[in-house]
């Protein structure tokens, strides 16, 4: 792939010229090294135009219909004349490390319209190196000018927690279901999410989708949530009918709102940015633990012995490091 | 062209028979002579089959050994395992895609206590054929398709036809017109006139039929998106040739659900889909009593991938829907199901086949029953079939004669009705005069040189058919318990539940192709260093569309348009209300000359344009290759090229226009991404500037184009245009499917990098991608 200079990168995605946001965007996630360097100088140089936008970050169990409620929802911000990028995080094989990108297949209305930015990642091997990359994007498509950046992903693992730790607001979708304890959505996540909404509320499944928001409201009675001023909304919605759609919307910009006057919003993006400098020092350390010399010859004696019992881990450990302090 | 769907038309005959459009010289009915038969029944040959009690063995014991000692099944296992050198039985014993285990020798056991056993031609449940004397009282009908471009093209042909002794006339419509657009629309331009003929009006369709008279010829019409113009443009033109509804015959294809499963060239959702159905066999039912309401076709299953159980269980599963569809607005099942018919695709596994019709015929008329059909036309289940366009090759074509004749004899021990036979060059372009010849006497040798019409169900009793029907019907029944358990067809396909189970078995199969695990003559064994050039037909489809859109813009200009528009309200006003026939509204819009495209979109005001959520399977390509050599290089290739470039090579695999097989997009995305690629499948229908979009904002290194239905020549350098004007002429692009020789340098000249034929192994063709971009 072309590389470009950085002040061309930067001009680029200012222009809002899409070819260079999606250049910039492959430089993010770009696993050499050197391409990490020059996207810290560029993020470095963005950071100035960002923070302007209301970020979004949205999950739930696979099948929930994310993807058709994030085109239903995208295709109402854009008469709401918002300018919109959409990230979504696509999970990797772990036999071959391919993937199937599939999300423009699902979000097929949403193409070919200049306020709208769509761009599927895979997950690759670390899932939360690529939550890192997800953030350096946000902030790519936000100096872009686009004003909602909305993230998807998948319902499993800890993902949620990191898109979580770099959104505004933190929606997620639940299926037509009461049963199943919950359809096995996490308490923890529950206690992040901002709004919940019941999807697929159409055609045969408009009764259980009803009951399942209903089970979802009591037991939110019960359960303690750490935002002030705000009562967890729980929606019903039909990405097919448009029901709730306009609801939900309105429900994130009154968010806004009133986490703006109280001033929960700006604490949290301030929590997030001594969060992602924190994750940026120990991403770095590693990468430099790894590449050390001195570590790698004798990491794999070290293994052996401490795989056949021979010394204890916690003595490797410690001879480990201290040949990554000495130089 | 191996995206050809034809239809059947039947008109009821006296005798009961269904009279299919067909070609037939005089019906010889020479008798062969009885030799060889005498020969082989004597002593000698006579095998003593594995019943054999200990009575009989009792009974014998006085007699000669030599003479008496009739062989027993064990001694038939304890010879055969002598000769195998110590290698097990089943190691001859081969197992089909389905999973059923052909074993080496059948005998009386396997048959003791299999139910319709000794029933009869003509009798239910109609297992050995629909007719008492089957081809021994007439041949099956010999349907030939072909396609043409214009509607004068294709009216010429029919005449030509009709002249030469055919009765009937099959039209292939082109894809703008299936999916409901006028030759106008921008997103149609490359696909006017590929693969059949423009239909915007009633004016075209007047020219298709003109100077043929529709109270006397059956029309088919392979229709199932735009249905509702298209057969009402043919009610409007049998009106003003002066012939009443009630005249016409013909049948049309109106299947929609498989259009969701396979084909994809819907328009509306599922539901309003089927309530158009609905009406149309509704409407037929009370005003076209001779016409074939819907045509429930497998063939498109088994040509995206599903093996003869998921073709047979989809198929059947399909037409319970539709009955229980009509069955639900009130109407009688005796009313209309005799004028349900089916479609059936014939591949290469042959035993299967035909045991797949057999058991096709013997479940639908337990499924008749179960609706409480009384008349025997209500259980009986008519089929046309067509020999399998996707087993012909690109390679080596003059053995894609060999492969449409078995396939053909098949069908015919199987007990079609009527029969399409693909010709050589199908896997190339439309046939050319001389192709369609060879394959249309393919059939005619089968019907008079060979004296296989005279017996009806010529393998029944045989211990390995009768078998077979039973083990197949039994692998169906399983396959119907999971779509009623997902609750009918409809609700399976939303959940996407047949998609995935036919491209699982399209993946396995090609992974078993590409590595050489199935034997294709020509493709992946005894292959030949040069492959000689075939002259393969040629469409200008620049031109079709300036005449259609000229003819176009004279209809817009002459009409009445308030009269267009207050029917065009009324359309969408009974789309949106729910009452009113829609086909009975169609027919009073397209009658004041409102066009294809507008009655379509009266209609999409209301119900929208369903877009198909793709699904991939994964794992499946790259298991069947797991440790070989090749596909390791592959993958060391790719690991090379991530650290090098710092992410995976990513690919955007495409189809653009309206042809909607994605059989081969979706087996290179799934076989790329177990080859360690990042893959972004893009939507189906997409014009070339949305794909070079959302290549760009996808930042990928590759755009692999799929094509089948001759729109490359248009469409790919279009692509490549819109990419520079994006500067982003660094994105590679490479392109498969069904492109002929001559048209490889014009494509190559607009800049495209690689071209795959038909057969190039994913371990190939994804190697040379990845040459390519990393140069």
């Amino acid at each position: 792939m072309p590389r470009f200079d950085t002040e061309t990168y930067v001009q680029g995605v200012l222009q809002g010229d899409r070819r260079m946001i999606a250049k910039a965007i492959t430089l993010i996630e770009s696993t050499l090294h050197q391409d990490e360097e020059q996207t810290q100088e560029i993020i470095g140089q963005l950071l100035p135009y960002c923070g302007k936008s209301l970020r979004i970050g949205i999950t739930g169990p696979p099948g929930a219909g994310k993807s058709t409620m994030i085109e239903a929802l995208g295709l109402h911000l854009l008469k709401n004349k918002r300018r919109i990028a959409i990230l979504a995080v696509d999970p990797s094989s772990k036999l071959s490390g391919g993937s199937v990108l599939g999300d423009k297949t699902r979000m097929g209305r949403l193409m070919a319209n200049n306020d709208i930015f769509v761009r599927p990642s895979a997950a690759g091997e670390t899932l939360g190196g690529v939550a890192r990359k997800t953030r350096e994007t946000m902030l790519v498509l936000e100096a872009a000018g686009f004003d909602t950046v909305l993230v998807e992903t998948v319902g499993v693992g800890q993902s949620e927690t990191v898109v979580a730790d770099m959104t505004d607001f933190f929606l997620l979708v639940a299926l037509p279901n009461a049963g199943d304890e919950l359809q096995g959505i996490k308490r923890g996540i529950m206690e992040m999410a901002d709004a919940i909404v019941v999807n697929k509320a159409d055609g045969p499944f408009e009764d259980s989708a009803k009951q399942a928001a209903h089970v979802l409201r009591s037991a939110l009675q019960v359960m303690h949530h750490p935002r002030p001023d705000w009562e967890l909304p729980v929606f019903l919605a039909s990405a097919r009918t448009g029901l709730g759609i306009d609801e939900i919307w309105k429900s994130m910009l009154r968010f806004q709102e009133v986490m703006m006057a109280n001033g929960v919003l700006q604490s949290r993006r301030r929590e997030q940015n001594l969060e992602w400098m924190t994750t940026l020092v120990r991403e770095e350390l590693e990468r430099r633990f790894d590449s050390h010399p001195e570590v790698q010859y004798l990491m794999p004696d070290l293994r052996r012995k401490v795989s056949d019992g021979r010394i204890t881990a916690v003595r490797a450990a410690s001879m480990l490091m201290q040949a990554f302090a000495v130089g | 062209m191996k995206c050809k769907f034809f239809n059947k038309k039947f008109k009821k005959r006296d005798d009961g028979h269904e009279n299919f459009d067909y070609i037939r010289s005089t019906q010889t009915s020479m008798r062969g002579p009885r030799r060889q038969v005498e020969a082989w029944s004597s002593k000698r040959y006579r095998i003593q089959t594995s019943v054999s009690s200990r009575k009989d063995q009792k009974r014998r014991k006085g007699m000669s050994m030599s003479e008496s000692k009739k062989p027993s099944l064990e001694d038939w296992k304890a010879a055969t395992e002598k000769g195998l050198k110590g290698k097990p039985l089943s190691s001859l014993e081969w197992s089909t895609p389905d999973g059923i285990n052909i074993k080496t020798v059948y005998t009386k056991a396997d048959v003791e206590g299999l139910s319709n056993q000794d029933t009869l031609p003509g009798f239910a449940p109609f297992l050995r054929g629909p007719h008492t004397t089957m081809y021994a009282g007439r041949p099956w009908t010999i349907r030939q398709y072909a396609g043409f471009s214009t509607a004068e093209e294709s009216n010429a042909f029919y005449r030509r036809t009709l002249a030469g002794g055919g009765q009937g006339v099959s039209v292939a419509f082109d894809l703008a017109t299936h999916r409901g657009y006028d030759s106008d629309h921008p997103r149609v331009t490359g696909d006017v006139g590929k693969a059949g003929v423009a239909v915007d009006s009633v004016e075209d369709m007047k020219i298709l039929f003109d100077g043929i008279p529709l109270g006397q010829i059956s029309v088919s019409m392979t229709m199932n998106g735009a249905v509702l113009p298209v057969l009402a443009s043919y009610i409007v033109a049998a009106e003003e040739q002066g012939v009443q509804q009630k005249e016409l015959r013909g049948t049309i294809q109106n299947d929609i659900l498989k259009e969701f499963m396979v084909r994809n060239t819907f328009i509306y959702p599922p539901a309003p889909s089927m309530r158009i159905v609905g009406d149309i066999i509704e409407f037929t039912s009370k005003n076209m009593p001779l016409f074939n309401s819907i045509s429930i076709s497998g063939y498109h299953m088994q040509e995206a991938g599903a093996d003869a159980s998921l073709e047979l269980a989809y198929t059947l599963a399909d037409g319970k829907d539709y009955v229980k569809t009509a069955v639900e607005r009130g109407m009688g099942v005796d009313d209309f199901a005799g004028r349900l018919s089916f479609f059936f695709a014939i591949g290469m596994n042959f035993y299967l086949e035909i045991a797949k019709l057999r058991a096709a015929r013997m479940m639908w008329c337990e499924i008749m029953e179960g609706f409480g059909a009384k008349k025997a036309s209500s259980k009986m289940l008519r089929t046309h079939c067509q020999t399998s366009g996707w087993s012909l090759t690109f390679q080596d074509p003059y053995n894609n004669v060999v492969r449409t004749t078995i396939e053909a004899m098949a069908a015919v021990f199987g007990g079609t009705q009527s029969l399409h036979t693909n010709a050589l060059d199908e896997a190339i372009a439309l046939p050319t005069d001389f192709s369609a010849r060879i394959a249309r006497n393919t059939q005619l040798i089968l019907q008079e040189e060979a004296h296989i019409t005279h017996v009806a169900d010529p393998w029944g009793g045989s211990y390995l058919m009768e078998t077979l029907t039973q083990q197949i019907a039994d692998k169906a029944r399983e396959v119907m318990k999971e779509v009623d358990k997902a609750g009918g067809m409809v609700k399976a396909i939303e959940a996407g539940l047949p998609q995935r189970r036919i491209e699982e078995a399209a993946a396995r199969r090609q992974g078993n192709i590409d590595r050489g695990l199935e034997t294709i003559v020509g493709v992946n064994k005894y292959k030949l260093k040069q492959e000689e050039a075939i002259d393969a037909r040629k469409v200008d489809n620049k031109a079709v569309r300036l005449s259609q859109i000229d003819r176009l813009n004279k209809i817009k200009a002459n009409r009445d348009s308030a009269k267009v528009k207050a029917a065009l309200d009324a359309l969408t006003k009974a789309a949106e209300s729910g009452t009113g026939n829609l086909l009975e509204l169609s027919v009073n819009a397209m009658r004041v000359r409102a066009t294809l495209g507008e009655v379509t979109e009266a209609m999409e005001k209301i119900f929208g344009r369903h877009t198909p959520h793709t699904s991939t399977v994964s794992g499946v390509y790259g298991k069947v290759w797991a440790d070989d050599p090749q596909w390791l290089d592959l993958k060391k290739d790719v690991d090379a090229f991530t650290a090098k470039e710092g992410r995976r090579p990513r690919m955007l695999v495409v189809k653009m226009g309206q042809d909607g097989h994605d059989r081969g997009a979706k087996v290179i995305a799934s076989a790329f991404a177990d080859a360690g690629f990042d893959v972004d499948l893009a939507p189906l229908f997409q014009t070339p500037q949305e794909v070079a979009e959302q290549a760009v904002e996808n930042d990928v290194h590759v755009v692999g184009v799929s094509t089948l239905a001759g729109a490359h020549t248009t469409l790919i350098p279009e692509l490549i245009q819109e990419l520079k004007k994006k500067k982003a002429d660094d994105v590679v692009v490479v392109c498969g499917g069904v492109i002929p020789q001559q048209d490889y340098d014009e494509l190559r000249a607009a800049g495209v990098a690689e071209i795959f034929g038909p057969g190039t192994s994913v371990a190939v063709s994804a190697r040379k991608v990845i040459q390519r971009i990393a140069r």
